[in-house]
């Protein structure tokens, strides 16, 4: 069979598989019963004839004239009945019924053999039983010598071969009564084999699809109840080992959550101090003017750090919420630039009067830290591009540096992910593209990292117009 | 897979249906054509011999019967069986024996005469296709312990 002719499922394969097997093996069956009752039917018919016709015969022979004479033999054919042929060396005697009771093989071993002989044949489109005998002459002590009458006559086999075609069709339909019944086992056998493997499919589907609880129940003790446990069995593990792993990073992030606010504080204080020390810093020596300068820029990344991994603390533990007021993008935009002092640095496009729904001071953060990247990382000219289509609104941070290179992309968002391994005191905490990127997933966006056509990196940030209160 | 099915098909055909065949043997041939009854009659040594009586046909046991009891005619032969008339005898077969009621009593007939009787019957039977271990029961008119047994033909064995 080729693959297209043979069905794909399960199920319809152990129906065919069931169906045909059960289906030739009744047809084996009932072919050779009706064979064998075929041929035990032909063989009693044809015993029965050959008797009857010899009983015909001898009944007439004591009252025929021997020689005979042509009516002697026209009263033997009579008494043989129709379709009989009856010889006498140059005499013969015949009926026109057009069946030729006589081959030349029957009258060739009537001639032979001396006895009584049969053969089988179709005439007429039909079958015939041809029975060809000699009549002897028994002596009073038993010798038996040809008379030189041959008796030749045909009997008609239709009868016996409409039984047996009755008996061939009887047997098919029973062959087909076993049709539906062997389909209804496969089935039934099928159902047997598939509601396991279903049930398994389903967990296995409730796994993938991160239920860890997912567990079906083994039924009975085949190789299927086997799997199935085998089954449980890897998913118990998995789920205790999702349980072990979400608990140390659960365990992880509460220590950087309680760390850095246990730092914030002293930090203040020491933020404070530096304060001071810049303001007298003026008066110092030139050596430790350096000192104290490189202190207070130092504390100040400090708190920035510090700053930046409770935010990220913050978005882990899920406490992060989103303030919405309708804003005009381009102000708030213009806004951010202002502060930092970055007007003159930064190009910014940005259609007037856009008015969107979203997080103020989320926007700020997110675009501070896409332009502040740009600044630092990349070169002039850094644009900032905003456009909107359809529902979403669409921001795009480019600068004309050389680019973020190609097996650095897939991480640009990871925490504390530092592009040059060698370029490792940068004044940025290595958190800000990371809480960018909670904060475009906080207003139901996304953002991807890539390089424009010119070589600069770009940023693409995409919103929807209207964010949801979460 | 492929070659399966044609076989199947001619086997499944094959099946149906009653096909020619060659020339088989289906038995004896019939008998019973002769050209006359053999009777037995007593010759110039006494002796049981059998005779031809051309009649052209086999016929019955009660018609050899009466040929018999009419006698040899004009030959060198002579019977030992009495005459009587009428010259009817009745004959009945069962499984193995036959049975004569002959019209005359036991002391109308010799031993030889009764082997004439016997023989007979049992040539007529055997050229009519009948086996030759067949018993003959002569039934006398008196009934005497000769009619209770059952003969056989000294000639035909």
């Amino acid at each position: 069979m080729t693959g297209r002719l043979w069905p794909r499922g399960l199920r319809a394969r152990l129906l065919v598989a069931v169906v045909l097997v059960t289906v030739l093996g009744a047809a084996a069956a009932a072919w050779s019963s009706a064979r064998s009752a075929r041929n035990a039917l032909v063989t009693s018919t044809q015993q029965r004839l050959t008797a009857a016709v010899a009983g015909q015969i001898g009944a007439i022979t004591p009252q025929l004239t021997y020689p005979p004479d042509q009516g002697a033999l026209d009263r033997l054919r009579a008494a043989v009945g129709v379709h009989t042929l009856v010889t006498y060396r140059g005499l013969r005697s015949a009926d026109g019924t057009g069946v030729e009771p006589v081959t030349g093989a029957l009258r060739s071993a009537v001639r032979a053999r001396n006895r009584l002989v049969t053969q089988r044949i179709t005439a007429q489109g039909r079958p015939w039983l041809l029975i060809g005998t000699p009549i002897v002459i028994t002596a009073p002590d038993g010798a038996r010598t040809p008379s030189g009458i041959e008796v030749y006559t045909a009997r008609d086999l239709s009868g016996v071969e409409r039984q047996v075609d009755g008996l061939a069709r009887s047997a098919a339909g029973t062959a087909a009564l076993a049709l539906p019944l062997a389909a209804l086992l496969a089935l039934l056998a099928a159902r047997s084999v598939l509601r396991p493997v279903r049930e398994l499919r389903d967990t296995a589907r409730r796994l993938a699809a991160g239920d860890l609880g997912a567990r079906s129940p083994p039924q009975g003790a085949d190789e299927l109840a086997e799997l199935t446990v085998t089954v449980n069995e890897m998913a118990d593990s998995l789920q205790a080992s999702m349980a072990a792993m979400r608990k140390m990073q659960a365990d992880a992030k509460r220590f950087a959550a309680d760390a850095s606010h246990e730092l914030r504080t002293p930090l203040s204080t020491l933020a404070a101090v530096v304060d001071v020390l810049a303001a007298a810093a003026d008066g110092m020596e030139p050596d430790a003017r350096e000192s104290s300068q490189l202190a207070i820029s130092e504390t100040h990344r400090l708190v920035r750090l510090v700053e930046d991994l409770m935010e990220v603390s913050r978005f882990d533990a899920g406490t992060a919420r989103l303030r919405v007021d309708e804003v005009d993008v381009a102000g708030a935009l213009r806004d951010c630039l202002r502060a930092r002092g970055w007007l003159d640095r930064v190009e910014l496009e940005a259609p007037d009067g856009l008015l969107l729904r979203l997080d103020r001071r989320r926007l700020d953060v997110i675009v501070a830290n896409l332009v502040g990247n740009a600044l630092r990382h990349g070169e002039p000219p850094v644009r900032v591009h905003v456009s909107a289509s359809g529902d979403q609104v669409r921001i795009q941070v480019t600068d004309g540096g050389p680019g973020v290179p190609e097996h650095v992309l897939p991480h640009v968002f990871d925490r504390f992910f530092k592009a040059d391994a060698a370029r490792t005191r940068t004044p940025g905490s290595g958190l800000g593209l990371a809480i960018v990127l909670e904060n475009v997933h906080l207003h139901g966006g996304d953002i991807t990292a890539g390089n424009a056509d010119g070589g600069g990196a770009r940023f693409t940030v995409r919103l929807p117009r209207d964010v949801e209160d979460r | 897979m492929k070659r399966i099915w044609p076989v199947l098909a001619v086997l499944l055909l094959t099946a149906c249906g009653i096909q020619p065949s060659g020339v088989t043997g289906g038995g004896e041939a019939p008998t019973g054509v002769t050209r006359g009854v053999t009777l037995y009659f007593i010759d110039a040594h006494g002796d049981l011999t059998p005779r031809l009586r051309r009649t052209d046909h086999l016929g019955t046991i009660p018609e050899a019967m009466e040929l018999l009891l009419w006698g040899p005619g004009e030959s060198s032969l002579r019977t030992e069986i009495a005459p009587v008339t009428p010259k009817r005898v009745v004959v009945t077969s069962t499984a193995g024996v036959i049975l004569l009621r002959v019209p005359f009593t036991a002391q109308d007939v010799t031993p030889l005469g009764i082997d004439q009787i016997v023989c007979t019957a049992l040539a007529v039977h055997v050229q009519g296709g009948g086996p030759r271990g067949m018993k003959v029961r002569i039934g006398f008119t008196q009934d005497t312990p000769e009619s209770g047994k059952q003969r056989t033909c000294p000639l035909i064995k």
